[in-house]
Order: C-alpha cells, then structure tokens, then sequence
C-alpha cells in the first residue's frame, strides 16, 4: 500500500512539476520593442534622469570605473556586471526568453555569436548615439563598435636580437617544435572566428607559403587555413589558458630557450616595463601579423530604461566615457576625439596588418574550426 | 474501495516517512527532473550556430545529429572517447588516491591515539577550504619545466634538474593535486562515521582473539563502507566535472579530458553536444550510485549505533605516536601552508612577480585608491573596499543559509533513504538528490535562470534574489548532506526509535532526542561542505547573481580579466580565513570536534 501510495506521489508531481514548468511560460507573442528616439537630445537627457537604474552587462571590468563616472557627472545611477562572453551571451539569451528585460545595454563580444543568438531573433538593437554619429566613422556604425582589441605573435627579445619571422609558416618549422604557446582554441571563441578568416583567405595562405619556400603547399586539410592549423597543432603546440601567462612566459629575462606567443593580445604589452619583460611583437610575419576583434555596444530591444541607455551608449564612446580604457595600449576606440596611445601605434598602422573575420563566414565556418582543432589536439 | 476506507488507509500509511518522502520528492522532482528533461530536451535541438553544421536545419528543429556526431561520428573518438577514457582514469585514481589519504588520516584521528589530533584534524579541511587552482599553480611553481617557459621552477631552480614533462604536466599532476584537494571528504565522512562505531563490536572481535588488523579488516573496514562508497562517489563525480586544473596542468601536453570539451562546445556554442559531455557525466555518477546500491543493498544490516556505546580504547601507537603525528602535521602544512602562502606573498608584492622585500606592500589590502602606485589600479585595497566587504557578507550568509538547509534535508533524505531502504522509491530519491551534483554548473545556472526568472503557477518569480542563489546552492550541494545523511543513518538501528515509538513519543521529538543527538557529528559534516561550497561557488551564481546579492567569488571577476591577482588572491585568501573562522566558532558552538571521542 505504501509503495502504491508513493508511486502514486511521484507521478502527481512529475505531472505537477510538468504543469508548473510548462504552463508559466510566458507568452511569446513579440512585445512591443522599446522606441529609442534620440532626435531630441536633450529630452533623452532629461528623461533619463527620471528613469530607474542602468544595468549593464559587459565583457570587460574596466565598465565599473567608467559607470562610476558617469554616474557622478549626469546622478543616473548604474548597475554594472562584468560577465565572460560565453556567460554574458548566456544569461543576456536566456533572461530575454523568460520575459526578465532585466538590462539595458550591454558591451558584447563574439560578434557571429553575438548576431545568431541576440541580434537576428531582435534581442539587442544596434543604436548610434549623437556622440558617435559625429565622431565615429560611418563603416564602424552597425554594429556599433565600441573598441577593437588585437592579438599578435609575440617573442623574446634576448633570444631573438631581430624578428624570427618572416611568415606565418615559419611557426611550423621543426626549430619551433615544442616552442609556440597558444590559448586553447576550444575555450578561445574569438580565435575560432579569426580561423575562420585564414579558412577564408586560403589563398593568400597557400601564396605566401610558396613564397617563403619556393614550392607548393601539400595540404591534407582542404584549405591552407585548416592546414596551417593542423601543422601548428602538430608541432607540438603548447596550450595555455590565459594570455598574460603566455605573455609573461615568453618575454621572461635569462631564458635559454623561451617559448614563443601564437596570438596573445597586444594589450599585455603594459607590463612589459613593470615587469622588465624581454618581449617584442613580429612586425615582419606574412601575411597577417595578427588579428582584431570588436567589443560591441549594443542596447537590449526590451529596455527598461531606455533614455538612460541611450546617455550611458553615449558617454561611454567619449573621451571621458573611454578614459578607463585608454589609459593602455591595445584596445582601439573608433572615435575620431579619442588618440591612441603615446606608447602604441595609430589603429590605421593595425588595420593594415591584421586581419579580421566575416561574421556571416565566421558563424558558418567555426564549428569546422573547433571540430579540427578537437580533432588533432588529441593526437 | 469507497472514499471513507480509503481515506483511513491513507491515515494508517502517512507515517512521517512517508509524507516527508512525498514532500521531498515533490520538491526535488521540480528543482532536479525538470532541468534534467530540458538539457536531454536541448541534445536533441538544434541551435543557432549549430544549423551551419546540421545541412538544412533551421534554429529549433528536432535533431539526432548531436548525438550522432558523439557517439559514432568520424570525430566520435576525439570529441567524446579518448577524453573521456581519460577522465575516469584521472577520476578513479585521484577517487582512490583521496581516500586512501583522507581514509588513514580520519583512522589516525579518531581511532588512535597520535598527539596533536585537534590542530591536525582542523588542519586536514583547509586543502577543500583552498580554491582547487591553488595547488595546480603551486605544483607548476615548484615542478614546471621549460617547456612552458618563464622562470625557472623551483625544483629545478634548487636542483638543477629538470623535471620531465609527465611530472610537470599531464595526468599526473592532475590526480595529485586534484586528490589533495579532495581528500577532505574522505576525513570527514569516514572520520564521523568511524566515530558512530559502537565500540562493543571491536571489544568483542578483540575478546575472541582477534589481532588489531583482522579487527580493522573483519569489523571496522566492513562497517565504514557505505561511508566509503559515498566518499568514492562524491569524489569521483567531482573528479568528472572539474575543469580548471586539468586545463591548467593539461593543456601544455594537450591532455584532454571531458570537462574540456564540455567548455569548448558551450564556448563554441554548441549546447547540444556540451550537454550530451554533460548527460555522459551524469550517467556515470548514476552507474557509481547504482553500484553503491548494489553492494550496500546485499550487506543490510548496517546497524552499528545501539543505543549505549562508548569509545573503543584508542589504538595505541606507542613509540610510532610522535613520528607518525610529525609526519601527518609535516604533509597537511606541505599541502596547505605552500599553496597558501603562494597566494599570500602574491598579495604583498606590490609589482607582480618580483620577489624583493622592498617590494613588500600592504597597498593592496589596506591601500587608497591610486592611479600611480603598483598596477595602478584605481581600486582601493579590499579591506577598504565596499563592494568587496559587502560580497563577502553575502557570501557567508549564502553559505550559512545553504549550510543549515542543506543539513537539515540531508538527514531527511538520508533518514528516508534508509528507512524506505530496499524500495525502487528509496533508490529514486536518492539518485534524484545526487543528478544536480554531476551538472554541469553552467548548464545547471541557466536553466534555473529559466525556471525562476518568471512567476510559474504558485512559484513567484526569484529573479535576482537571494532566494534564487540559496535554493541554486541547496540544490547543488545537497548530495554533500545527503550522502553524509545517508551514510549516518544507515548505522542507526530502527529499534531505538521503535523503543521511543512504544512509549508513545511523536516523530518531532524522535528525531529532536534520538537522531539528531547521534547523528551530530554527520550532520556537521553535512552542513561544512555544503558551506565551504557555497562560499566558493563561482560558476553557479555567475549567471543568477545581481550587483545586490554579488558574492565574494563573483566579485573576483572584476580584477581577473586585468591581470590584477593581487586583489583576486587576496579575496581568495579571505575567503579562506572567513571559513576557518566561521567553521571554529560553530564547532565551539555546536560542541562537535572529530578529534574527541564519542565517550569523552
């Protein structure tokens, strides 16, 4: 009788639970978009005043010193969360299917994720504020960027008086055996996507390997992107799970045979006097000496608060808004108001000699990237 | 039967167990099953950024490709087989490794009688109180070798020779470090259930001859293996899950394992698949439990606390009494103190890295708010710092919370476990409290997101609560207390409480005068790991948490992505020293101590 009874339990509240879970959903049928209109500036500025607290979620920490700002110079007060791409990604996905509107803006990277996941099915908005509509050039407008970070190949300068590379193959060679650090592509989304682009530009792979050697690639991958990782990977590449490890472990004094970095960011380069390392960039690699990726900003199409948003997305993209970012080298505001680093090179230097994706290639192509990657990683 | 009869079968049948059980099993059937049923649901969807791979498909379509691609794929052998051969070698042996460490020294504290017991037995939780990457950059502190470049290691830094790679990185780091870490579990579940023992049952081995050994191995061992099988699970499963130390020691000799590819699908976002690594994992620890149930179910009587017991006479050690408590204090400081104070010099450099003593600076503790000294970060030194004293007052209070509610429904469990034992019921709700413990946290924080974001039937929405993160925790650190419920009360016999039953004492007081005063020591084993857990949670809370009810860990991610350890390490270090302090004062409070003896 017990048993009865207890089965008879379990199963009311498999239904009960079945019930609750499925019958609380809300309903999908497509609320209206909150209207961003910012014709009338100073009545956005005025609005937001009146409205509730900011929540931001972005992919870098340096937001709270910039909302801290923001807050004493406009009294709009913020909610500032620093959260992983993945998570941000995550939790930004998940709260829009569950009805929470519970932020507002948001500084976002991933951008193939990004536009897959938030942006076609009309999550986050693309909105250009005054700020960035006079200082922004237009290519930079949709999405909005809101800076561009780049990864470059790094070595040691007491090892190496001059640049050891002349292209990217060179990587591959036997001398470099056991000697290039990477960050593990299968936690490295933006590596993925920057993969995705030498899938892309395979040709240009494929040309400057019969320029440095002098004969044609034999591949067995079928493009010079996916070769060139194989030949990495079979070089015996050394995986490490975060970029100032990989910096500091290159450019360390009175190494005999340091390792050198496979696109780590170039924003590591702060620390090169404070912690008196020996490190240097290849300037001379073909055909890329690196890539870039953007932060977006970008504001949830649900927004609570969405004058308020509107004043944040615009201060943030000013000199004052951006301070806490330039402060250091290797990350590149768009914003004609804002210079680069005195210790860094202008963003055109860059733009020249990296390259980036095509989030429509890079959204089709990344799973082959990370299913090569898996493949050959374990071998 | 008419509705009258029926109504009096119910009324004869609802013992507490049996209402209790159907309460818990509602409970857990909504906060366990139904996350369980969407991540099977999402293995069997595609998404987004999976369609490009799945010809034809569109976002929410049915799909069987996931699994397809897993299990008998091209890619089968490197997307799930080699990492997950991998994985439960490394799981078995750390599983084996921390138990053997966490066995013998909960054996030499509570059975014997080796001197300094008290500062030992504190000392043995702290490797569980440590963040788990602690020993993993303590290990590639000591035993790296140039393969990874920087400074030397200080082994080969003091020797001069280089340590090979499989020493350095790999595997075997990896269960080392991983076993020291958890080898805590091991010294509390065995330390509190060897102390249940009824001392009678060695006396009486002993009185018909039986030498110290043939007791341990006839009586002791035999009693104490459903603790052992709970610590092996616990473990075990741990070992499945983890990834941040295989991925550190790991990656520079590209050993993979599955937590690995669990990480590398949700960052390539293909949830799909990261959910199948997930549902493999909690396959596993379902097979180990059903294992346990197996061996346990055969071996029923387990019945070891009869009412009146006393302490054994504490095996004496004799001449080997001081040596062996040097050398248990001297390994328990090796594994504690080193990492520790790893993390604390980290703190007072005031320039990452260089180890000087003019170097030496408080400014990221107790420092103002600076753009000019050391990392010039702007940021005052935590003590002084606000949000970060304000996180760590949510974050004891979270543990705190999750510590009491999670004790409490672990000897319900454990209590209906093992009264209802031998029912496919028993079996059900056991396995149902174990599931959230093997999912992924990730996957496990959104999908209560999902569940709790919005107001379903009589459930309020818990979006940004406290609430929210204590019910998330509950959840997932239950199987702590259950297992020790479990383990606890499966050596108290029924005729205790059939003996209070005849003279007419109510469920309440039963459990307040009979079970609970035996089972204090398993209840406070119970309620400190789901503390420490909770006071460490990072990925769990990451999705759910709110800059109002920010936790300590959460907090750290402010300063990581900048290269700012100091300030992680010393939020680290403080977290430590919170739960230290915390787990003393309710010792004292709670009169619980390991080291002491039932009898005295």
């Amino acid at each position: 009788m017990i048993r009865k009874i207890l089965i008879l339990a379990t199963i009311l509240s498999l239904v009960f639970a079945t019930v609750v879970f499925a019958g609380g959903a809300p309903e999908r049928t497509a609320p209206a978009p909150t209207v961003f209109d910012a014709s009338d500036w100073d009545a956005v500025m005025a609005a937001a005043k009146a409205e509730g607290t900011v929540t931001v979620y972005a992919v870098t920490s340096r937001i709270h010193a910039a909302v801290e700002k923001f807050t004493e110079e406009t009294g709009i007060q913020v909610e500032a969360t620093r959260l992983s791409e993945v998570e941000l990604i995550e939790r930004v996905y998940r709260e829009a299917q569950a009805g929470v509107n519970n932020v507002d803006l948001v500084l976002i990277e991933d951008l193939p994720a990004m536009k897959e996941l938030l942006i076609n099915p009309g999550v986050l908005v693309n909105f250009v504020p005054p700020n960035a509509l006079e200082n922004i050039p237009a290519q930079y407008h949709e999405p909005l960027v809101f800076a561009f970070v780049n990864r470059i190949i790094g070595f040691n300068t007491e090892k190496n008086a001059r640049d050891p590379f002349t292209s990217i193959w060179d990587l591959t060679l036997p001398e470099y055996s056991g000697r290039v650090m990477v960050r593990d592509l299968a936690i490295t989304g933006e590596h993925q996507n920057a993969f995705t682009e030498l899938i892309r530009r395979s040709d240009e792979l494929e040309a400057d390997y019969q320029r440095r050697f002098g004969r044609a690639l034999q591949k067995v991958e079928p493009n010079a992107g996916l070769e060139l990782l194989r030949r990495l990977i079979l070089n015996d590449i050394i995986i490490m799970t975060s970029d100032t490890r990989i910096a500091e472990a290159v450019g360390a004094r009175g190494q005999a045979d340091p390792p050198y970095g496979f696109f780590h960011v170039y924003s590591k380069f702060r620390d090169i006097e404070r912690l008196n390392l020996a490190l240097d960039f290849s300037q001379n690699v073909q055909p890329l000496l690196g890539y870039y990726y953007g932060i977006y900003i970008q504001l949830a199409s649900q927004a609570r608060n969405p004058n308020a948003a509107m004043a944040l997305a615009n201060f943030l993209l000013t000199q004052d808004g951006f301070r806490p970012w330039s402060n250091d080298v290797g990350i590149y505001s768009m914003s004609r108001e804002i210079p680069h680093h005195p210790d860094d090179r202008p963003w055109e230097w860059w733009r020249e000699r990296l390259w980036t994706y095509d989030p429509e290639f890079a959204a089709e192509n990344r799973g082959v990237v990370l299913d090569t990657w898996l493949r050959y990683v374990q071998q | 039967m008419n509705p009258r009869a029926m109504l009096g079968t119910v009324r004869r049948n609802a013992t507490p167990q049996v209402i209790m059980s159907i309460v818990l099993i509602a409970m857990l059937c909504y906060l366990v099953l139904v996350p369980i049923i969407v991540m099977i649901q999402q293995t069997f969807t595609v998404h987004a950024m999976e369609r490009f791979q799945i010809p034809g498909s569109r976002p929410g379509d049915f799909t069987t490709r996931h699994w397809e691609r897993m299990f008998t794929g091209v890619d089968a052998m490197s997307f799930l087989y080699r990492p997950l051969m991998n994985t439960l070698i490394v799981s078995v042996s750390l599983s084996l490794l921390a138990l053997l460490i966490g066995g013998t020294l909960a054996w030499l504290v509570v059975r014997t009688d080796m001197p300094m017991k008290k500062f030992i037995s504190n000392l043995a939780i702290v490797p569980y109180i440590m963040p788990s990457w602690a020993l993993a950059l303590a290990w590639i502190t000591l035993f790296k070798n140039r393969r990874v470049g920087g400074s030397l290691g200080l082994f080969e830094a003091l020797t001069g020779v280089a340590p090979p790679n499989w020493v350095s990185f790999g595997m075997f780091p990896i269960i080392v470090t991983l076993a020291l870490h958890y080898f805590p579990f091991g010294f509390m579940l065995i330390g509190g259930a060897l102390r249940n023992i009824d001392s009678q049952l060695e006396e009486s081995a002993e009185l018909l001859g039986a030498s110290r050994w043939q007791v341990l191995k006839r009586v002791v061992i035999p009693l104490v293996l459903p603790v052992v099988f709970s610590t092996f699970l616990l473990t075990f499963s741990r070992g499945l899950g983890t990834f941040g130390t295989p991925a550190f020691l790991g990656g520079p000799v590209r050993f993979t394992v599955l937590s690995t590819l669990l990480h590398a699908n949700l960052v390539g976002q293909r949830p799909g698949m990261g959910y199948i690594v997930a549902l493999v994992m909690i396959m596993f620890g379902v097979l180990v439990l059903y294992m346990d149930h197996k061996i346990i179910g055969v071996r029923r009587s387990f019945v070891t606390i009869s009412g009146k017991s006393g302490m054994s006479g504490l095996v004496k050690l004799r001449a080997l009494g001081r040596p062996v408590s040097v050398l248990v204090t001297v390994f328990l400081l090796c594994v504690t103190v080193i990492p520790l104070t790893v993390l604390a010099i980290e703190t007072v450099m005031l320039i990452p890295g260089t180890y000087r003593l003019s170097n030496f600076s408080l400014h990221y503790w107790i420092g103002p708010v600076s753009h000019t000294i050391g990392l010039a970060t702007g940021e005052p030194g935590i003590l002084r710092n606000p949000a970060v004293m304000n996180a760590l007052m949510n974050s004891v209070r979270l543990g705190l919370v999750v510590a009491v509610i999670c004790g409490t429904l672990g000897m319900l469990v454990g209590y209906t476990v093992v009264r209802l034992r031998g029912t496919r019921f028993s079996r059900f709700l056991d396995q149902l409290s174990f599931m959230p413990y093997l999912m992924p946290s990730i996957a496990f924080g959104a999908i209560f997101l999902a569940l709790f974001a919005v107001r379903r039937g009589p459930i309020p929405s818990l979006y940004g609560s406290f609430t929210l993160l204590v019910i998330a925790c509950v959840v997932k650190y239950l199987p702590f207390s259950s297992r020790a419920g479990i383990g606890a009360m499966i050596q108290v016999g029924p005729e205790l409480e059939e003996a209070a039953i005849m003279f007419g004492a109510r469920w309440t007081k039963r459990m307040g005068r009979i079970i609970f005063p035996l089972q204090k020591s398993a209840f406070f084993s119970g309620l400190l790991l789901p503390f420490i857990s909770a006071m460490r949670e990072l990925s769990l809370v990451v999705l759910l948490v709110t800059p109002r009810t920010q936790t300590a860990t959460a907090i750290t991610m402010r300063f990581t992505d900048r290269g700012w350890y100091p300030y992680t390490n010393a939020i680290m270090l403080l977290i430590v020293v919170t739960i230290l302090v915390t787990t003393f004062i309710s010792r004292k409070l709670m009169k619980t101590d390991l080291a002491k003896g039932l009898g005295g």
